[in-house]
């Protein structure tokens, strides 16, 4: 290649643009310099160093231009927006200077009416900001420099996540290794609980990022953040994680724990209204006690049946409450087994005032605070009941 | 020409003379490159004033033979190439010979190599060119992506999109100034093939400097550096130099001729 390395040599001024015009090309030009000039005249390199910071490169003017597109069409939007507002004001007799968003969406309810299901379907009149996504800046100066490092990956926000989690990952191992060495043995490090949170999707990172991945790379992602997140000491970077973490469903609807009450003789309590099928049981848990259960004036056995014993003593044992405190029960509709859940469910619900998150959490996770909405099924007609068919004849 | 200049350097003097640098660690060139630089200006200031406007004429402008000594790429392991049967029969030239099976590389040919392309680092950095580290191999993407970032240039350590140099305006939403030398710190992939970067800088153009294996080809590159491109030691090494020849390039301000 021994032409190519010739060619190497030359004033960076011919190059300054965009590498695929290639210089022979007779229509190309860099601004005022014309390429048979330069190179025809002396032979020798030219006087390169004249800074011409005014001469743009073609990238940047080509972005100049689409900047410039973008933020008349944007100012277009917000003009016709102000007016719109104006105009709304005007039609529902209220003060244009201090009409809000929330005015403009009960306006647009009340004078488009619409039928359609979702509410994104529906018309709506917001600021520009908010239609329309936000772009990149320039991603380079003047001479067509790009600012960021990474920018030839053509995801330099995503790449270079990945790569501070990777000198991240570093750090906390050189963390490791001077609490070894300075023989901390029994040191054991807080554990990062990431219980009750999940991995934000896809969709939000892209728009955290302003970059879209693909499916490959958001999974890369993640299997990094967990490889990452399983380090002995990565309670550490607690923070860094939790940013590309969000609570799950469960944890964000965590009902108030109410607070225990007290009677004459000073014993806290707690009481819930329970339900199951159509029995209604009222139950009252009192602390400071010897697990004495009364249920209905008598005691356990008003079950005879050994499961609906069981069911009654169930959150007592998992909670580690059995003898611990007292419950008194009143019951009443429906039958054994009915009533016996919905036993079970009120003392569940009142001991979450006894004990403490965790145990709260384990046994939300074991079925103990959910109400159970089963009810009988109705028999329908043409059927012999709920889901039993009359017999079926081939002819 | 740079390859062409009439002064070869003698290695066997240039060791006696040149200077240690701290290669292997990662502090800074820059207080070195700043003291290079007083040195080089004292030398100037003898010449004529014809000869200041331009660094072209001068064989080792810089002063890149200055960053190493054989033995720093000896101690880096870069005589090590791959097994006597994975040899690709265009890299004989650069090959000292085997030991136990594997292929030593011969050093001598690699420092020449290495100070030429060095010195055509520094050339570029000197005029403002836009440099794009790349490489395929995961295990070094960190020392590549830190080792651009110190010299203020740019990156690519990832997995490589086809569209990159080829398709420009598509990948990134507009005109863009592609890079104006391409350093390939491994030519090959992870799938031992040869990298896509080797041929579409040929196609755009775009010269490339790339440290070739036993194992691969050197053919479409422009200054090839034949040596190891596998250990981790090796990889800082070739990584310390080009930064330290772009910092050195980007120290010295280009002169004004009146």
């Amino acid at each position: 290649m021994a032409v190519l390395r010739e060619l190497v040599v030359f004033p960076s001024k011919c190059f300054r643009g965009v590498r695929s015009y290639f210089f022979s090309a007779p229509l190309f030009q860099n601004g005022s310099l014309k390429l048979n000039e330069s190179v025809s005249k002396d032979g020798h390199a030219l006087d390169f160093e004249q800074s011409d910071t005014k001469k743009m490169s073609k990238a940047m003017k080509s972005y100049m231009e689409r900047a410039k597109i973008h933020d008349n069409f944007i100012k277009q939007q917000l003009h016709e927006y102000n007016i719109g507002k104006r105009h709304l004001a005007n039609m529902m007799g209220k003060d244009p200077e201090f009409f809000t968003q929330t005015d403009v969406d009960e306006a647009i309810r009340y004078l488009f009416p619409s039928g359609l299901f979702d509410p994104r379907a529906r018309p709506m009149m917001k600021h520009p900001d908010e239609i329309y996504p936000k772009r990149k800046a320039a991603e380079f100066d003047v001479n067509g420099r790009p600012y960021h490092s990474l920018f030839y990956t053509s995801k330099p926000n995503y790449y270079t996540l990945m790569h501070d989690l990777a000198v991240k990952f570093k750090q906390l191992d050189r963390h490791e290794d001077k609490i070894i060495s300075r023989g901390i043995q029994n040191q054991k490090p807080t554990e990062l609980f990431l219980f009750g949170s999940e991995w934000i999707p896809k969709q939000k990172i892209e728009n955290v990022l302003l970059e879209s991945l693909t499916d490959a790379q958001y999974v890369n992602l993640i299997k990094t953040f967990e490889r990452f997140s399983q380090h002995p000491y990565s309670v550490i970077e607690k923070d860094f994680i939790m940013q590309f973490r969000r609570q799950l469903a469960a944890q964000v609807e965590i009902q108030q724990v109410p607070e225990l009450m007290r009677d004459e003789s000073g014993r806290p309590y707690m009481t819930y209204n329970a339900r199951r099928k159509t029995s209604n049981a009222t139950v009252k848990v009192i602390g400071q006690g010897t697990g004495v259960i009364s249920i209905n004036e008598t005691d356990i056995h008003f079950f005879q049946r050994e499961q609906d014993k069981k069911q009654i003593i169930f959150p007592l044992q998992f909670s580690d409450m059995l003898g611990k405190v007292d419950v008194v029960a009143t019951v009443d509709g429906c039958g054994t087994s009915a009533q016996s859940g919905a036993i079970r469910l009120g003392i569940s619900m009142c001991l979450r005032s006894f004990v403490n998150a965790e145990t709260i959490e384990r046994m939300r996770l074991a079925g103990l605070l959910s109400f159970d909405p089963r009810t009988r099924e109705r028999k329908k007609p043409g059927q012999a009941g709920a889901r039993k068919k009359f017999t079926w004849k081939k002819r | 020409m740079i390859r062409t200049i009439a002064n070869r350097f003698k290695w066997n003097a240039a060791r006696y003379f040149t200077q240690t640098c701290s290669i292997n660690s990662d502090a800074s060139l820059c207080q070195n490159a700043a003291s290079l630089k007083v040195d080089q200006l004292a030398d100037i200031k003898e010449s004529e004033l014809k000869e200041i406007s331009d660094p072209l004429k001068f064989p080792d402008y810089f002063g890149v033979r200055k960053l190493f000594r054989i033995k720093d790429l000896f101690d880096a392991r870069i005589h090590y190439g791959h097994t006597n049967g994975t040899l690709d029969p265009n890299m004989k030239p650069y090959i000292f010979g085997s030991r136990l099976g594997h292929l030593i590389f011969d050093l001598d040919k690699t420092a020449e190599m290495l100070q030429d392309a060095l010195n055509f680092t520094a050339h570029i950095a000197y005029r403002g060119g836009i440099i794009l580290f790349v490489s395929h191999c995961p295990q070094h993407t960190l020392t590549v992506e830190n080792a651009a970032k110190q010299a203020g240039e740019y990156a690519h350590a990832r997995e490589w999109d086809f569209h990159i140099f080829t398709n420009s305006e598509k990948v990134y939403n507009g005109v863009t100034r592609l890079p104006d030398l391409v350093i390939l710190l491994s030519t090959l992939n992870p799938q031992m093939q040869e990298h896509t970067a080797v041929k579409d800088a040929a196609k755009m153009c775009i010269p490339t400097i790339g440290i070739v294996d036993s194992n691969s080809n050197p053919n479409l590159i422009t200054y090839p550096i034949p040596g190891n491109d596998d250990s981790p030691a090796a990889v800082q090494l070739y990584c310390n130099l080009f930064r330290d020849a772009i910092l050195l390039g980007k120290s010295k301000k280009p002169m004004e001729v009146y």
